[in-house]
Order: C-alpha cells, then structure tokens, then sequence
C-alpha cells in the first residue's frame, strides 16, 4: 500500500486495503451489486442473478450493505468505486444523485422496448421498487361495530381507545398529521413548504404524542408489537403487515392516506462495468413476469408495465401501486425531504424530547 | 547483554499489534476528528452546532446519566457474584462462570427482543399478574426508563462479573490467610485486603461497562419512551445522509467524554488500588 499524502480519509484506505484483498484481474465481468441481505436477497439470487449469468456468462456477486451514501461518499473519495450497482432508498438517492455519484443511464440501452413508465425514469437511476408506510389496524382490538378508515381516526382517541405507535422520524409523520388535520392529498406539500404549514403539522403531532406508547425505529418493531398486542394502531412497512396477516394475526393495512416511497438501482459513477450493469438493470427490470414472480414472494413492485397481468388477482389489492391503492396515497416528495431532512429532523428531535 | 537482547526483542513482539492498532485505531479516530473540524477548511460550526440546540445537550446529559448509574449498579451487583464464584470450590467454579457466560453469546438485539416478550402488555409478567388476580390491567413496564435500566444491566452485568472474577483469582489466597493468623476477622482481611487487590479488576470492569454504555441504542431505542434517547442514535441518523461532519463531531465529544470519565475514575481511585504483583511489594 502506497500513501500519497498524508490526510487521505480513512475510507480510502480501508477501501484500498479491501480492493488488493479481493484483487480484482479476472478477465471475465464479475458485476458487484450492493443491496440488502437476507431472504430478499436469496430471492433476487434465484429470480435475477442466476438467470442472468446463465443467460449473459456476466457473474453477479451481491453484497449486504447498508449505510449506503456513506460507503458510496467513500469510494468516490478513494476515487474509485468497488460496487457496479448499489440499490439506493429514497434518502440515499436524493444524497448519492445530488452529489453525482451515479452514472449517466442511456435508456435506449436499459429499455429499448420501453416497459418502464416515465414515472420509474431518472437520469441517473431507476426506480426498482415501491413500498408504503400505511396505518396498520389489529382488527379484533378495534372497539365494536367500529372500523379505522383514516389518520383521522388514528388521532380519535376518544373514539378508538388503545396503544398506538409511529415511527421515530418527520417524514410520513408530518404528513400522516396534516391529513389528520383535514388537509388534502394534493396540498400536503404545499402547506409544509411553509413554515405555519410545518408548525400545523407539529401542533396536531402533539394532541397524539401522548397516546403514543413507542417511535419505533426498525420495521421489526411495529410488527412485533402488532403481534404481540403491544400496540392496537400502528405505521408499519406495508409488506411486513401482509406478512404477519397471513400467518394469522388479524391486521389489517389503511391504504387510505398511505405514503408511498420509491428505491432505486442506480450505476457508480467510475464504474468498470457500466455497459454490463444496463444489461443487468435491463434484465432485472424490464421483464413483468420475472418481476411477478419477485412481488409474490416480496409485495413491493417497481413500475413494469404489464406487471399485474402476472399476478394472481387476490394479491393486487395488497401493493402500493394497486391503482385503487395509489389513489388514496401520498407521494412522498423526496425532493421536499432532501431539501428539507436536517432542519425538519433537529426540529423532530427536539419536539420529542419536550 | 543478553538481558538487553531480548528486551529489544521483547519490544519488537509489540510492533505488530502497535501498527495495526495505529492503522485500524489511531489513524481511523484521528480522521473521524478531522472530518469534524475539516468541512473543508477548519470549522468549528459541528461542535457549535451540538452545543447551540437544547436537544442534542439533553441527550448528551442523558447518555452520561444513564452509563454512570448502570456503572455502578453493575459493579454493585457483579462484584458479589464474581466474589462468590471466587469462594466456591474449584469442580464449581467453571459450571458458574459457564452460566454466565452463555447469555454472552447471544447478541444483543435478541435479548433486547427478549426483554420486550417478558415485559410486554401481553407478556408473560402482566399476564401472570392478570391471571392471578392480582391486577386488572396490565402494567406499564415496556417503554420506560426504567426497563432500559433494567435490559442494559442485564446485558452488561457478564462483562462486570467477568472482570471482577479474573481479578479476583490472580489474588494470593495465602494473604486472606496470613491476615487471619495476624489475628483480623473475616470480614477486616476482606476489607482490608481482598477488597484494594480485586479494586483494579472491579474498576476495569466498571470502565469497561461505562464504556460500552456509552454507544448504547438499539436497547434506549427498542425499550425507553421517548425522551431515553441516546448519542450514538444521531450519529446513526448523520450516516445515512453521508453527514460526516457533524457525525465525526459527536463521535468526537462521545470519545473525549469517556476518556475524560475514565481519566477521573482512574485519578481518584489510584490510591485504593494495590497490585498483588511480586515487584510492588
């Protein structure tokens, strides 16, 4: 290892060391995606990557990371990238592509064929999924012959006694409190780009910060509590909640007033392998069937057209692009969020602690 | 001359360890503190920033609280169990220490879990009660302070027993003796004797404990309410938006926090401590 100067961050050097451990001379394309571990990405191995090396003879090696702009802001640092492809939520996103540290997609490349909405398009990356943070109701805590419909009821304490808990950030929550408030889908935004907007959303934030037993933190925590009766109303990841219905627990997902986020894959930018990462991208998206067969296991789709002609018509009414669903939704606006995530996340901190 | 060889030869066994720890510690903190102060030009604006908002000083106060009282309860409570270890004859001793060991092995996280199933609405505490008659609704026992309390204890008692034990062991069972033949009762050779010499140990252990308190989060956040908030929580919100500066920042007050704490510790118990080596006496 040779050390030009001094002051080289600590990311570059560890990634120096980790790029002569791996030593990277293969003469065949080896694709490194960064994503998630777990069962998600056992099920994208067999789905995706499997075919695709034997389809392609391009190899895929998956990584489990997180903490995602971080790692990206320190390979870019060190000058070059070790991942080919990162899946990036909405916050990584918004930092990673602000800082162009993506590639340029050529989409005539990605999808000559034109099977990704413009919706699901951005210059520098494409939208691989969506998900939702909705109100999940025990149904049998629900006080008789009653039933939770909104974040109108959420708040109606008096109506719908029981704990309850959300998560421990500003986003989704200021705008779950100002449809609470009576605010309508379309303007959410408009009333937060104001400061009074933002105060509205706080004010009605504390009628139910008493009633709030925990913030969660982790998507784990709402489920196990929803299990466990620990709470009775709770926001939770939409897939989790359709998982813990069908093993039996009675719960059920409020679509209305849901708030739906997108993640995107996205190409480093220095990448050695960019014209194999659109082969990648392009064989990994663009396909509705092999995406069907993806959202059957995990409900959360990306924007393929034709996807619903492959799935089953009981599970529709379960994703958060279900047309029915996505009317009644909010779009989080990541570019609102990025803009405004540091000052809206100190304010939130200090409104808890009060 | 041989004498000189081989302490230089001595020295050199460190070099290893000395280079990895510049490499993978030194080197590591020293960036962390200079991406804080360096955003590019030299700023003092993170460390204003943290001092400036009542919030971040709030849980600054907090984290400090809440690792100096699980400190020493540790201690209170694992020093007892580690001299009663000590005591038991030597077929015994492995089988305790075994058993105290085996939660060790399980991480964290799902004994934090654990503790939410035991202390639940719906746990197994509040339907016992429930069951029993004994009250009607169940009790507030998740999402408070003092279950955060309760879990990290828990969770870091082993390391405190574990200190204490290894201390204690090292003690020569012939000075208890020799003080008893001096004509001291059991309990002055303990405090006069065995206590000073295991003090060193007990006290790794308590700094060891406050240490690992500090970086606490997942138990304050999974099991407090939501004021138990703990520093390393916003050094985790910094990373995901790749906020370096402000993240170095409070790793950096964090880091120089403890040190400080473990300086006075360290300072104001110097002379209670006695080595039970052969060259102090």
């Amino acid at each position: 290892m040779k050390f030009k100067k001094f002051g080289i961050p600590l990311a570059s050097l560890l990634i120096a060391g980790s790029m002569l451990a791996s030593g990277s001379s293969a003469a065949d394309t080896t694709l490194i995606v960064a994503g998630s571990g777990g069962k998600l990405a056992k099920s994208i191995k067999k789905l995706y990557q499997d075919p695709f090396t034997a389809k392609t003879g391009i190899k895929v090696k998956s990584l489990a990371t997180r903490n995602r702009a971080s790692a990206i802001k320190a390979m870019m640092a060190a000058g070059k990238p070790i991942w080919d492809i990162s899946s990036l939520n909405a916050t990584e996103y918004a930092t990673v592509s602000a800082n162009g540290w993506l590639e340029k997609i050529d989409w005539k490349k990605l999808d000559p064929d034109n099977n990704i909405p413009a919706i699901a398009r951005r210059s520098d990356g494409i939208v691989s999924a969506s998900w939702s943070t909705v109100l999940a109701v025990r149904t049998d805590k629900l006080p008789a012959g009653k039933e939770m419909k909104s974040w109108a009821d959420f708040w109606d304490v008096k109506k719908f006694p029981g704990p309850r808990a959300l998560n421990n950030q500003p986003r989704d929550n200021l705008e779950f409190a100002l449809l609470a408030d009576g605010v309508a889908l379309s303007d959410i935004y408009k009333v937060l780009q104001t400061k009074k907007g933002v105060d509205r959303a706080f004010s009605k934030l504390s009628q139910i910060k008493p009633h709030i037993v925990t913030w969660w933190k982790a998507g784990a925590q709402p489920i196990q509590m929803l299990n466990d009766g620990e709470v009775h109303y709770t926001s939770a990841y939409n897939g989790r909640v359709t998982k813990l219905a069908s093993g039996g627990t009675p719960v059920k997902i409020v679509w209305n007033g849901g708030a739906m986020h997108l993640s995107y894959n996205g190409i480093l930018k220095g990448s050695k392998n960019v014209d194999a990462a659109h082969k990648y991208l392009n064989f990994t998206s663009t396909n509705p069937e092999r995406s069907a067969a993806q959202v059957k296991i995990f409900p959360y789709p990306g924007f393929v057209k034709g996807l619903y002609d492959y799935l089953p018509a009981s599970l529709g009414p379960d994703l958060p692009t279900f047309p029915a669903n996505a009317k009644v939704q909010v779009k989080i606006d990541s570019k609102f969020w990025s803009a405004n995530r540091e000052v809206l996340r100190e304010r939130w901190e200090a409104w808890l602690l009060d | 001359m041989t004498k000189l060889f081989s302490n230089i030869g001595q020295k050199w066994l460190a070099l290893p360890a000395t280079v990895l720890l510049f490499l993978f510690f030194i080197l590591p903190v020293g960036l962390v503190i200079q991406q804080a102060l360096f955003d590019p030009s030299f700023t003092t604006a993170h460390f204003e920033r943290f001092f400036s908002r009542g919030a971040y000083l709030s849980v600054y106060l907090n984290t400090i609280q809440v690792s100096v009282i699980v400190s020493i309860i540790c201690l209170l409570m694992g020093y007892p169990v580690a001299y009663f270890i000590v005591r038991q004859t030597p077929a015994w001793r492995p089988t305790l220490l075994f058993l105290i060991l085996i939660p060790l092995w399980m991480s964290f996280l799902v004994r934090t879990y654990a503790w939410m199933v035991v202390l639940g609405r719906e746990g197994i505490i509040n339907s016992v009660l429930i069951d029993l008659g004994i009250i009607d609704k169940p009790l507030k026992l998740l999402f408070t302070t003092g279950t955060v309390y309760v879990a990290m204890i828990q969770l870091l008692l082993p390391i405190m027993i574990i200190s204490c034990y290894s201390a204690m062991t090292e003690i020569d069972q012939s000075l208890m003796r020799a003080a008893r033949v001096f004509g001291a009762k059991a309990s002055r050779a303990f405090w006069e004797v065995f206590l000073p010499l295991s003090l060193g140990g007990a006290l790794t252990g308590t700094i060891v404990v406050f240490i690992l308190s500090m970086g606490f989060f997942i138990t304050p956040a999974l099991l407090g309410g939501r004021k138990d908030m703990m520093m390393a929580n916003f050094i985790e919100s910094q990373l995901e938006q790749a906020a370096w500066g402000f993240a170095g920042a409070i790793g950096a007050i964090l880091l120089a926090t403890t040190l400080i704490v473990m300086w006075l510790v360290r300072m104001l118990t110097a002379r209670f401590i006695y080595s039970a080596r052969s060259e102090d006496l």
